[in-house]
């Protein structure tokens, strides 16, 4: 770990020692372990404030069968472009209430990340200017991402079945 | 791309590439389909006028290939009439100039089958 990053986890973990599960490291790469409700927002605030000024990613992770944790898991990828040190968060969701704090006021490119990880998952970001579906159609159902997802769901879409239907009636009428 | 350029050259049976669904006679479907795009491509078939064929170009137009998830239609002949599958993952530009070639043959045989000249009992 580069000197810089543990003086910066050195504050973090004064700031904000309630909500902290784990802090390990994993082949080199640092991260941080955030329970059920914590104050994201704030806490990305104060990342920033310590230089991290690049959300390399943003995602989920849904640990269906791991047993003992929350179901979903929102990590967060910031990296510092002027010193060269990155951190990821791993911030624990339940399934009861997959609802985090929106951090697009303070990482605009969190937001298309946001709706995606909403669109896949389900897991809605409060406080985000446009939370809507960015992949699926906004008529989908369901969360394909998730683990209980179908890989063929049985009902198709119902613009999808008109279409076949469509398709079926003038063929049977002769016309192409 | 290869079948319509220099090498293979589609010009020379006669296929020119038109930039318009209105324009055109042929739709060739060059590849995955998604239920998101599903309506699009029905649309742009609308758009083109009778008479109308399309071929299936590739594994994912005519199956949906190796994408068999909750987000692919799995062969566009769901929703549109298909008169040639040409598979392939991707199919070579023979591959796809004998399918454009078998549709001109189709063609040729079922001509005589509309238009106001329509007689069929004389069986041409």
């Amino acid at each position: 770990m580069k000197e810089r990053l543990r003086e910066v986890l050195e504050r973090f973990k004064v700031n904000f020692s309630a909500y902290i599960i784990d802090i390990n490291e994993f082949r080199g790469q640092t991260f941080v372990i955030l329970g059920d409700g914590s104050p994201i927002r704030d806490i990305v605030g104060f990342l920033k404030t310590e230089g991290f000024n690049h959300l390399q990613t943003l995602t989920a992770v849904d640990y269906l069968q791991k047993s003992g944790v929350p179901r979903f898991e929102v990590v967060y990828q910031f990296y510092s472009i002027d010193q060269g040190i990155s951190l990821r968060l791993r911030l624990q969701v339940s399934e009861d209430k997959p609802e985090v704090e929106s951090i697009v006021d303070l990482f605009p490119s969190a937001n298309f990340f946001e709706r995606e990880v909403y669109d896949l998952f389900g897991i809605r970001f409060m406080g985000h200017p446009n939370l809507k579906r960015i992949l699926l159609p906004q008529n989908w159902e369901g969360h394909p991402l998730r683990k209980d997802y179908p890989l063929m769901p049985e009902d198709k879409p119902r613009d999808f079945l008109e279409l076949v239907e469509l398709k079926e009636r003038l063929g049977g009428y002769g016309i192409r | 791309m290869a079948a319509g350029a220099a090498r293979n050259d589609l010009d020379r049976f006669g296929i020119i590439f038109r930039a318009s669904p209105r324009q055109a006679d042929c739709l060739i479907v060059a590849g995955t389909l998604t239920y998101k795009m599903a309506p699009v491509l029905r649309r742009v078939y609308d758009q083109m006028s009778h008479p109308r064929w399309v071929i299936a170009m590739g594994s994912c137009a005519c199956t949906g290939g190796v994408f068999r998830t909750y987000a692919t239609v799995q062969g566009v002949d769901q929703i549109v009439p298909v008169d040639v599958y040409v598979p392939g993952c991707p199919p070579r530009p023979e591959a796809l100039i004998e399918g454009l070639l078998n549709l001109q043959k189709k063609i040729r045989e079922e001509k005589k089958n509309w238009g106001p000249y329509v007689r069929k009992e004389l069986n041409y």
